[in-house]
């Protein structure tokens, strides 16, 4: 049976992990390479590197930051995002040490570019964020560059749907603050024909089962939580009572 | 266990890195290279692969490196292709468009007509009469695939299920084998995996 998984979210600023707190307050974490070297021994199933500061710079991906990771040999899936403009960089992440890119900027940008990019390293290693907040009975998706909010049906029906296989789904006002996802948010299963992840303020135990008991749900991330205690993630994992993830497993190095 | 030289063949499309460490973090050494000479001198070489089937068709023929790869196979260098790189071991993809393959092992890549893309953690069963490879009850490993493998029952070396559909999630053809998942982001497991095959393709 094909497992939903356990994302684990590494925010990026200026080269350094940070935790995020409602897109707009981070305090230092350290070095991204440690903090995915031990999120890589804890057994989590994916792991998303979200360099936020890229593309307002225009700096392009975040090669440094690959490289470091890429020569620790990580065993776990990771997963791209930040400062990807075009096809070349997306390559140039997936030969660096990424499996998957994750991409929001872009989406905004002219639509055959995704194409370009599906060409060259195939749809399923396309994912999109899409950072929302409910506003009443309407959902609102977030362009982070420019700040403006669009309602949710009209923004995916101008984005290349087609050419991504799974959506983040991010709780950003409520990013980063313990227990304070939105659990209306799954709600968004209804609107978008697409696997999703859901990420922000999830941090108990009864609002990953709510996420993972959603037939849409294919993962649910947690960033800043899982650095508060050592083997965070194989403690969660043991109290998830829901069957569908993989199972804990403690580091062995004998193969 | 003895150390091997093991060629990871870069053919342009990829992440070879994750590949070179874990059979580093094995024991083996690893290089990364389309030099024939080092590819010929190697214990045992590996198809590594993200991308699409067509562009790394056309990446392989234009360096000459499918020559390189059809002759080292018939001396019976022993190879293993990982996701695309399995792939790339059969005789047409539909990916896009109609496009020939090393054809290594008899078989055909078509789309996955059940699910659009199978990613994520999956448990994967060997066929016990074709390997002594023993897993324990948790034996996912990560996928990230559209298309699959299509081959004769003989050369099914693995199988997975997704949504209740079987499909091929390894193939093995004498000293040529391809895995449809990715042991080098499958954690233990995969290492396990990928040293024992190591080991059972050059005992063989």
């Amino acid at each position: 049976m094909l497992k939903k998984r356990f994302v684990a979210v590494v925010t990026i600023k200026n080269s350094h992990a940070v935790q995020s707190f409602g897109y707009n307050k981070y305090l230092p974490l350290g070095k991204p390479d440690v903090i995915v070297k031990n999120l890589d021994r804890w057994g989590v199933d994916e792991i998303i590197l979200q360099c936020i500061d890229r593309t307002s710079s225009n700096l392009g991906p975040d090669f440094e930051v690959l490289n470091k990771i890429s020569k620790i040999g990580i065993s776990t899936p990771i997963i791209y995002g930040g400062g990807i403009r075009n096809a070349v960089d997306a390559a140039k992440v997936v030969s660096k040490g990424a499996d998957r890119i994750l991409l929001d900027a872009l989406l905004y940008s002219p639509k055959n570019e995704i194409e370009i990019i599906a060409d060259k390293l195939g749809v399923q290693a396309i994912m999109a964020n899409i950072p929302i907040r409910q506003d009443g009975e309407d959902y609102l998706a977030l362009n982070y560059q420019t700040k403006i909010e669009s309602q949710f049906n009209k923004f995916i029906s101008n984005i290349p749907l087609h050419w991504i296989s799974e959506v983040l789904i991010t709780d950003w006002c409520n990013e980063g603050k313990k227990e304070s996802f939105n659990i209306k948010l799954l709600e968004i299963s209804d609107l978008i024909e697409k696997p999703l992840i859901f990420f922000g303020g999830i941090s108990s135990i009864l609002t990953i089962n709510k996420i993972l008991n959603n037939f849409k749900t294919v993962g649910f991330g947690i960033g800043n939580f899982l650095n508060y205690h050592e083997n965070a993630v194989q403690k969660l994992k043991l109290n998830i009572s829901n069957q569908v993830i993989r199972p804990q497993y403690f580091h062995n190095k004998e193969y | 266990m003895k150390r091997r030289k093991i060629c990871i063949v870069d053919y342009g499309v990829g992440n070879h890195s994750s590949v070179a460490q874990m059979i580093n973090k094995l024991g083996h050494s690893s290089r990364i290279t389309k030099d024939p000479i080092e590819i010929k001198s190697s214990d045992l070489l590996i198809l590594p692969g993200v991308g699409a089937f067509p562009l790394a068709m056309n990446n392989i023929i234009q360096d000459g490196t499918d020559k390189i790869l059809l002759d080292e196979a018939k001396k019976g260098k022993k190879i293993i292709g990982i996701c695309l790189g399995m792939q790339l071991l059969a005789d047409q993809s539909y990916e896009f468009k109609k496009t020939n393959g090393l054809g290594m092992i008899p078989g055909v890549v078509r789309p996955m007509s059940f699910i659009d893309w199978h990613i994520g953690w999956n448990r994967v069963d060997f066929n016990g009469q074709k390997t002594k490879l023993k897993l324990q009850d948790d034996n996912s490993v990560y996928f990230n695939h559209s298309y699959v493998f299509e081959t004769s029952p003989d050369h099914i070396l693995a199988e997975s299920v997704v949504y209740g559909r079987t499909f091929t999630s390894a193939v093995k053809k004498d000293n040529i084998c391809g895995l449809q998942f990715h042991p080098e982001k499958s954690q233990y497991i995969g290492m396990k995996i990928f040293q024992h095959l190591i080991e059972e393709l050059n005992n063989a």
